[in-house]
């Protein structure tokens, strides 16, 4: 049974917020938005969290049609546990050097130009989680933080996990993004489409 | 790169890359250390954006601390 969800003329958070609650109850939600911005916003919450979503314009709004899971193909079994169909990009940075070489300064050198870069190729990642020495990278004054910021604003999702956070002692410091956990990490690399490791 | 309004300046290595990122640094001249953008060269390199405005100071500093410059681009 699809839930409908109207958010026309409604400010945002609530579109999102109202979406999420009714996919708590439901496989499949219908939201009903009547301007681009809340389009992308209600598109994006739903598809990080492995939904498909197919929007339809009609006279009266447009209509995101939201599924949990994969797309069901024409005379197809769903599978179960298969990645979504294209699936969320996921980017791991494991260090805060890119590389394995044994020259700090060139996987530094390296980093900055790779969240330089990301600026300007496509396609965005979903989400970027940084662990281990990575979240030093999200810390005040890190090399990256102001790359990572506008990556942020651009709706990419910024995690650090909290332990690695702990452990240097820089859990009151991260600047950009959610502190995470391994739980959190864990699902999303599972259910990505797509994950890239520096 | 629309509305951009900087210039980047090309050096002979990396370390000298992070040598002028630092003296401009030094000189309270704004800059980013960037990969070189693939319309001016296309093998693999970084170079120090900075400001168009600042281009003379920029090159200036760089000059005066013995820096060779490669080259200087509009991007």
């Amino acid at each position: 049974m699809t839930q409908i969800v109207d958010a026309r003329g409604l400010p945002c958070p609530q579109p999102v917020i109202m979406t999420r609650h009714a996919l708590r109850e439901s496989d499949k939600v219908t939201t009903i938005v009547d301007n681009e911005t809340t389009r992308h916003n209600v598109t994006r919450m739903a598809e990080r969290a492995g939904c498909v979503v197919r929007a339809e314009e009609k006279e009266d709004g447009i209509y995101l049609h939201i599924t949990k899971g994969e797309i069901p193909q024409e005379g197809v079994a769903p599978q179960p546990a298969a990645a979504p169909v294209g699936g969320l990009l996921v980017l791991l940075v494991p260090s805060e050097f890119m590389g394995r070489g044994e020259h700090t300064e060139l996987g530094r050198i390296l980093i900055r130009g790779f969240f330089h870069t990301l600026g300007e190729v496509e396609p965005l990642p979903n989400t970027v989680i940084f662990f281990n020495s990575g979240v030093k990278l999200v810390v005040e004054g890190s090399p990256v933080v102001e790359d990572l910021q506008t990556l942020h604003d651009r709706g990419v999702e910024i995690l650090a996990c909290g332990t690695c956070l702990g452990y240097y002692d820089l859990k009151e410091k991260a600047a950009v993004g959610e502190v995470s956990n391994m739980y959190t990490i864990a699902e999303t690399m599972l259910r990505a489409g797509k994950v890239i490791s520096l | 790169m629309t509305g951009s309004q900087h210039a980047v300046i090309l050096v002979y290595s990396t370390s000298h890359a992070l040598r002028a990122e630092r003296l401009l640094q030094q000189a309270g001249i704004g800059s980013k250390l960037i990969p070189v953008p693939r319309h001016v060269r296309s093998d693999c390199g970084v170079c120090v954006r900075i400001e168009r405005a600042d281009q003379e100071a920029a090159l200036q500093a760089l000059e005066a601390a013995g820096v060779e410059i490669e080259g200087v681009h509009r991007i």
